[in-house]
């Protein structure tokens, strides 16, 4: 057995078997002729959906959108969340100060926000931002605060040592010490802000985006093109995972590799 | 060597503080109303709030509305966690299975659950059924990759312990695979809850006729700010309760480790 | 008629001030449990400046904290400690200190290592640059500047933290079991290192080890302690040339002597593992 498994492009047809046995499942209920029928669109359809898609712009134009939006509130969102982490595990006052309230303020899933916000801010894009932002500011706040408050006392010892003020302490010590959590901080605030920003997109359905089609279609019936959506949704959110691991990779070139 | 800066209380209140923590925000928020600083079609008073949860109590609508709810998440959840834990387990012990079904579950978990959502209430209507079905798949990927994780990651100095003692096969199972997966499985159920209903309440602020999501969503609807409020509070309240209890489950059965 | 001079002293005296430490009747309690449980007890020693001074010990006899207390990272003491007449109040550049574990932060190469400890002197910058490079050198590190810390195996990194603390050139190095962490063969090579470093820059240095061997190769004197509380019990005076010669038979008698005068202590059955009911057998 171990033997057929240890040739990739055997490896790679068996896990071809499973989505093979899926969408041939797919095509016997789509063309079964019965009432459920309807929603399952025939594996032709969706390749058409997938050219109209594509041809009047709209598959290309919401990738961007949601890409932006996301972008955005990562952005906002972590920039916010890193300074806030920083200053409270800095400075004390703050964080006795801010911290149970931002715990508190935690437990309410952040997709229960958005009716509270549609009554402040009306249901525009605004308030979709809010939403992002704050799943982004979350999890790069938490990180940021115990990537400085986790930094060793050994290594401020040396900085004691060598005289060093509160700016070089803060510079050449806690802000490098702290970098490896601020980035996972920022990378865990990416695919939260990916996944509120289709979110709030079925949810509120204006303007553009992957998730906007997603809902617009689900009112039109149209399955095919919901699939062809959701894939995209998959590979952009993907490949955007994948270019930020990268990036951190890079970014933290100074540790060892197993890290 | 520990850090030189963490502390408790803050970001991460413990004990007294972390019951205080929703205590102060409310103080806050009253004394924000008081001051007139916000029209009431903007943020209503907490004990505007409390009104509403005892009339809404006493008519019997409050507990029809979490019953609903927490039935959904209960019977999605038992369903989705089950199917993880099978499906974790299989693809840990058989390297055939991992083969075949590990990419496209792979696949799958690129999208964000909530992007299912559209999908799936075209196939299943916005009954009872997709509720369940996405609670359901909420919690099934968290707990298919913790017990994977956790199956896979038995050490195998263990397995030669057990054969160097002649264990037989039950106790090998019972006294050494199980509680060696025990804290993994359980990390992912626990997370898996948490996800789960935030992934209910906002499938219901979507689409349904009952349950806390919904609740807000027609408090939004007509402008009963005070409805929204107190969704959002009781969200918070069995969010932070499901978070509490999943966690205490957890150290309880994991005593034995180390930190 | 002779004028009495209330010039400067002499260029020899002022250049023999140099790192001359001064410890009288030093004591440190620490509060543990709810209880005053006493550290350091009666520490009284001088060391005169280019000596190098070894410290050993059994664990628990204060030898870290003592170290702790010269270099300044810890204030609460009573008693004196004074370099060159000053008292020793909290860190200065003119105490270096090498810890067991080396200390170089991860996320600087070797250069930006050894370069930080220059910042807030007052050389300039274009100075700064020749001096780390001198120290590399001194150190037998060239080739490595640009070198991670995870990428230099435990000898190299130690070696780095030793050019990083002779780099502000200290009046006084202090060395807390700097080769514990490294084993038996990189041990010795270091040994070797840091005598040559050491006649190279004659600075004082005072070595806190458990290796009584390592104590004897490299110092002048070996100060003996005693645990609870941490006292000087002995102090042994090592009369060989540098370099020294490992096998030398005086080495070896001291070595022998100190050894069993530890061993005598009090605490010498604490460690032994007992089986009772085998032995009764």
């Amino acid at each position: 057995m171990n033997a057929v498994l240890s040739k990739p492009w055997l490896r790679l047809a068996i896990g071809l078997v499973a989505p093979a046995l899926l969408l041939i499942w797919w095509q016997w209920q789509a063309s079964s002729g019965d009432v459920r029928s309807i929603a399952f669109a025939p594996l032709g359809s969706i390749g058409g959906a997938f050219l109209e898609l594509v041809e009047n712009g709209s598959l290309v134009s919401d990738m961007v959108s949601t890409l932006s939006r996301s972008l955005t509130g990562l952005v906002i969102g972590g920039a916010l969340g890193i300074a806030v982490g920083v200053a409270m595990a800095i400075w004390r006052p703050l964080d006795r100060l801010l911290g149970p309230l931002l715990h508190a303020i935690r437990q309410v899933p952040l997709i229960g926000w958005l009716p509270l916000l549609g009554l402040w801010f009306g249901t525009g894009q605004g308030s979709e931002l809010i939403v992002v932002s704050l799943s982004a500011f979350f999890p790069t706040m938490l990180n940021s605060y115990e990537g400085v408050a986790g930094v060793e006392q050994r290594y401020l010892d040396v900085g004691r040592i060598y005289g060093f003020g509160a700016f070089q302490r803060f510079r050449l010590i806690l802000l490098p010490a702290a970098m490896p959590l601020i980035l996972t901080g920022l990378t865990q605030a990416l695919a939260f802000a990916w996944i509120a920003s289709i979110a709030t997109e079925i949810l509120l359905g204006i303007g553009s985006g992957l998730g906007v089609t997603m809902q617009l279609a689900q009112t039109q019936q149209r399955i095919d093109i919901i699939l062809v959506t959701v894939i995209a949704t998959a590979i952009l959110g993907f490949a955007v995972n994948y270019l930020f691991r990268q990036l951190r990779i890079s970014l933290l070139r100074w540790q060892p590799a197993s890290l | 060597m520990r850090a030189g800066l963490v502390r408790s209380g803050g970001v991460h209140p413990s004990g007294v503080s972390a019951l205080l923590a929703p205590f102060v925000l409310l103080a806050l928020w009253q004394l924000a109303c008081l001051t007139g600083l916000f029209p009431p079609q903007v943020l209503v008073p907490p004990s505007e709030v409390a009104r509403t949860l005892a009339s809404m109590a006493a008519s019997g609508e409050l507990e029809r509305h979490i019953g609903e709810s927490l039935f959904r998440l209960g019977v999605g959840y038992v369903l989705g966690a089950a199917a993880g834990l099978a499906f974790g387990t299989t693809i840990a012990l058989s390297r055939l299975a991992e083969a075949a079904l590990s990419p496209l579950f792979m696949a799958l978990w690129q999208v964000p659950v909530i992007a299912f959502v559209p999908m799936l209430v075209i196939f299943l209507g916005i009954d009872e059924p997709f509720k369940v079905a996405i609670v359901a798949l909420a919690a099934f990927f968290p707990v298919a990759l913790a017990t994977f994780d956790g199956v896979r990651g038995v050490p195998r100095a263990w397995f030669e312990v057990a054969r160097v003692y002649r264990t037989r096969l039950a106790d090998l199972v019972w006294r050494i695979l199980v509680p060696a997966t025990v804290p993994a499985v359980l990390t992912g159920l626990r997370v898996a809850i948490t996800r789960a209903w935030i992934v209910l309440v906002a499938a219901e602020l979507l689409a349904a006729d009952s349950g806390i999501g919904q609740m807000m969503e027609m408090g939004r609807q007509l402008f009963r700010i005070d409805v929204v409020l107190a969704g959002v509070v009781v969200s918070g309240v069995i969010g932070f309760a499901l978070d509490r209890g999943a966690k205490a489950i957890e150290r309880r059965a994991t005593r034995w480790r180390t930190a | 008629m002779i004028v009495e001079s209330r010039s400067k002293p002499a260029p020899e005296a002022r250049a023999a001030a140099r790192g001359a430490l001064s410890i009288n009747d030093l004591h440190k309690s620490f509060v543990i449990g709810g209880t005053l449980r006493p550290v350091l007890e009666g520490i009284n020693l001088d060391v005169k400046p280019g000596e190098f001074v070894s410290i050993v010990g059994a664990s628990g006899c204060g030898k870290s904290t003592l170290l702790r207390l010269i270099v300044g990272l810890d204030d609460q003491y009573g008693g004196e400690i004074r370099l060159d007449g000053e008292r020793v109040a909290t860190t200065s550049l003119d105490r270096g200190i090498v810890f067991q574990d080396h200390r170089l932060f991860p996320w600087m190469t070797l250069e930006q290592n050894i370069d930080l400890a220059l910042l807030n002197t007052d050389t300039p910058k274009a100075r700064r640059a020749q001096i780390v490079a001198d120290h590399i050198a001194l150190v037998n590190l060239v080739g490595f500047e640009k070198a991670y810390p995870h990428q230099l195996s435990g000898g190299m990194a130690q070696r780095a933290a030793i050019a990083r603390a002779l780099v502000t050139e200290p009046k006084l190095l202090l060395l807390d079991e700097p080769l514990g962490a490294l084993d038996a063969l990189t041990r010795v090579h270091v040994q070797n290192e840091l005598q040559r470093i050491w006649m190279t820059q004659r600075s004082t240095m005072v070595m806190v080890t458990h290796d009584v061997e390592e104590a004897l190769y490299l110092g002048d004197r070996v100060i003996v302690m005693a645990p609870s509380p941490g006292r000087i019990r002995r102090i042994v005076e090592v009369d060989l040339p540098h370099p020294r010669d490992r096998g030398a038979p005086l080495l070896h008698r001291l070595k022998d002597e100190i050894l069993s005068e530890l061993m005598a202590g009090p605490g010498e059955t604490d460690n032994l593992v007992r089986l009772p009911e085998r032995e009764k057998r």
